[in-house]
């Protein structure tokens, strides 16, 4: 079982098995060690009043019986013997029937404590004592000791003791068998209501869909080891939901981006098919469609670049390029616009400028500058390239209007046109998007600025 | 029918604009919010083709301006958006219908008939005027069962006639809406059309539906 519940309830019962056991053998074992020295006592009472009982007598030892209902008594009595000067049997007490009660090993004098077999079979305890005979009166020679000792052992069965332990034991282990059923009971309950917020966690992740990503789990009521957990789980469903909402973003404005030439393609054929025309006018037409073609392949092209970037898939293959010849070629292709816009256009690079880097990567960006360059310069402006010395790999400028200062900052973010409603061809905030990750790829950086003498400056330095 | 296309992307509202001249409407271009408005607030509009997302001033932004205004032109809305919430707040503006590019152009020609209709309180696109029918749709009038054949002006002067039949509809008015008049060099562009037309639907019959109201303008059909 891997649940925590049950991992905890298992270590708490566990602990309290070692501790209820462990208190039942101390308490076992320091109470009939109690009952024993109560035995013991018992055994050292009778013992004294047995050798109590041996008198030195003018005539020799006497042995004046008196009745002790203990060792009289035909269930679980008790037994004595008497011995003087260690060799002669004094008294037998009633119960011992004529048999022998043996003497202890030990002879020595001081009381010596034994467990033995009683005569009748029966497990008992036994005490030893030898001490000088009493003498009896006249109270003139009173406390005069004997020379003769008796050596009286009195024995018990250890019966009770071993009842009452027996009766204690079986309270001790019910007890703590009733103590383990109710603790496992209630730690299961604890253990269960402290990790409630784990599972009104869980049904609360359960509830999110991909829609509510951005939603973060409550952190109310929420106890101090689970909190950071959910905390950190709330910034990563941040960082996912933000990412969620831009790839949602990028489809629409991608789905947006392609619409409209499509719209623009589509009513082009529409209308130019829906009646019969001169051959100009089909031609007209065919000539419209096409340059929108050529609009939408840029941005597909530039959109798959981007989803390759984003997935990773983009190899770089570096070669030597020629700066200067190189700009001239990429710049061809917008030679037309920028004529029909009446910009001009000034390669400053050095003739020996030259860079070690992926030409295919490098043109798209270059390209994607010049576009941008070519299609938002002011009619009658200027575009300038220069570049090819120190960190600066090239930067193209052209002669403005200048970008908004709040648009500046995110520039070459994707879809951050510059117009909320460009549409169509290269400039739909993926061209520049597509240059910033190319650039990150190839090991360079991409900066704009509305410079100072009024031209807007797009560089691309080494990083 | 006067129409304004607001569309910023050039090769898209140049094809609109050629399609719906060729369909017989009168089109105004604007590439912005602000052309839009200038254009939609000071002439009258039968209908409007709007782009949502358009520089300066955003679609949604002309919509209830013009409306506000007291424009009451049918506004079609032609966006790249297609979410449903988009189109709800496009109509909830007070567009009259929503298009999403791209379109076929059959359907624009289709639900700007339908607006324009809509405006002038016809329901089907068969105008009936005494025994002159006009088919707004296939572009067909007859009279007394009989085709006639129109230019397209003359039938976009006629269309116009009869979407306001019973009423009289001044020069101006006709200047307005009726297919490039505004320009025309002559002055008297609308009085030489109204002949031709004249001509074409009411001669030989006994009943002069087109008549000339001196001073005030003209009319189709009996007065109301």
């Amino acid at each position: 079982m891997r649940s925590l519940r049950f991992r905890l309830t298992a270590a708490v019962l566990g602990v309290l098995i070692v501790v209820l056991a462990t208190f039942s053998l101390v308490v076992h074992g320091v109470l009939g060690r109690a009952l024993l020295r109560q035995l013991d006592h018992r055994l050292a009472d009778n013992a004294a009043a047995v050798a109590g009982m041996a008198e030195d007598e003018a005539g020799g030892p006497e042995f004046e019986y008196m009745s002790l209902p203990e060792f009289e008594r035909a269930i679980r009595p008790g037994y004595y013997q008497a011995w003087v000067d260690g060799a002669t049997v004094l008294a037998r007490s009633p119960s011992l029937a004529g048999r022998d009660l043996g003497r202890l090993v030990a002879e020595a004098s001081a009381p010596a404590f034994a467990d033995v077999t009683l005569p009748d079979g029966r497990v008992g305890r036994a005490l030893q004592i030898r001490q000088p005979l009493r003498i009896e009166d006249p109270p003139s020679v009173q406390g005069r000791v004997s020379k003769r000792l008796v050596t009286v052992v009195v024995a018990q069965g250890t019966e009770d003791v071993r009842e009452t332990l027996a009766v204690m034991s079986r309270w001790l282990w019910g007890l703590a068998l009733l103590a383990f059923v109710v603790a496992s009971a209630a730690a299961f309950g604890i253990v269960s209501r402290a990790l409630a917020p784990t599972r009104a966690l869980a049904n609360e992740i359960e509830r999110h869909d991909e829609g509510q990503l951005g939603r973060p789990l409550p952190t109310a009521d929420l106890p101090d080891e689970i909190d950071p957990v959910v905390r950190k789980l709330n910034e990563l469903l941040a960082r996912l939901g933000e990412s969620f909402a831009r790839e949602r973003r990028f489809t629409a404005d991608v789905s947006h981006e392609l619409r409209t030439p499509l719209a623009a393609l589509r009513t082009t054929l529409e209308v130019a098919a829906s009646k019969d025309r001169d051959a100009p006018a089909y031609r007209a037409a065919i000539i419209e469609a096409s340059a929108l073609v050529g609009q939408m392949q840029a941005l597909v092209l530039n959109l798959l670049m981007l989803a390759r970037l984003d997935a990773r898939q983009v190899e770089v293959q570096t070669t030597e390029v020629r700066l200067r010849p190189f700009v001239d070629e990429v710049w061809r292709a917008f030679e037309e616009r920028a004529a029909s816009r009446q910009l001009t256009f000034a390669n400053e690079i050095g003739e020996a400028a030259t860079a070690v880097t992926d030409a295919e990567k490098l043109r798209i960006v270059v390209a994607n500058l010049l576009s941008n360059a070519a299609d938002y310069t002011a009619e009658r402006g200027a575009i300038v390239v220069r570049g090819g010395s120190g960190e600066v790999l090239l930067e193209v400028m052209d002669s403005g209007p200048p970008i908004p200062e709040d648009v500046l900052p995110r520039i070459f973010d994707r879809f951050s046109r510059g117009d909320a409603s460009r549409s169509g061809g290269l400039h739909c905030g993926v061209g520049l998007a597509l240059v910033r990750g190319l650039c990150d790829v190839l090991g360079l950086s991409a900066s704009a600025e509305n410079a100072a003498d009024g031209m807007v400056r797009f560089r691309i330095a080494r990083a | 029918m006067r129409v304004l296309l607001v569309e910023d992307f050039e090769p898209l509202a140049r094809s609109i604009a050629q399609g719906l001249r060729e369909a017989g409407y009168a089109v105004d271009a604007a590439a912005d919010g602000e052309e839009a408005l200038a254009l939609g607030e000071t002439n009258s509009y039968d209908a409007i083709l709007l782009d949502l997302m358009i520089p300066k001033v955003d679609g949604a932004a002309v919509l209830s301006r013009l409306r506000r205004a007291g424009s009451t032109a049918a506004i079609v809305i032609l966006t790249a958006r297609d979410q449903v919430s988009d189109r709800v707040a496009g109509l909830d503006l007070g567009a009259d219908d929503y298009m999403t590019k791209p379109f076929a152009f059959d359907e624009l020609l289709a639900r700007l008939r339908s607006v324009i209709r809509r405006r002038y309180g016809a329901s089907n696109n068969l105008v009936e005027v005494g025994d002159l029918e006009v088919d707004t749709a296939g572009r067909i009038v007859r009279r007394a069962g009989l085709k006639i054949a129109l230019s397209a002006r003359e039938y976009a002067l006629l269309e116009y006639l009869a979407m306001r039949r019973g009423q009289v509809v001044t020069r101006s008015e006709i200047h307005q809406h009726v297919y490039d008049f505004a320009a025309e060099p002559a002055s008297n562009v609308v009085d030489v059309y109204v002949g031709y037309l004249r001509k074409k639907i009411d001669d030989g019959h006994a009943v002069q539906l087109l008549r000339t109201h001196r001073g005030l303008g003209y009319s189709l059909g009996e007065i109301e």
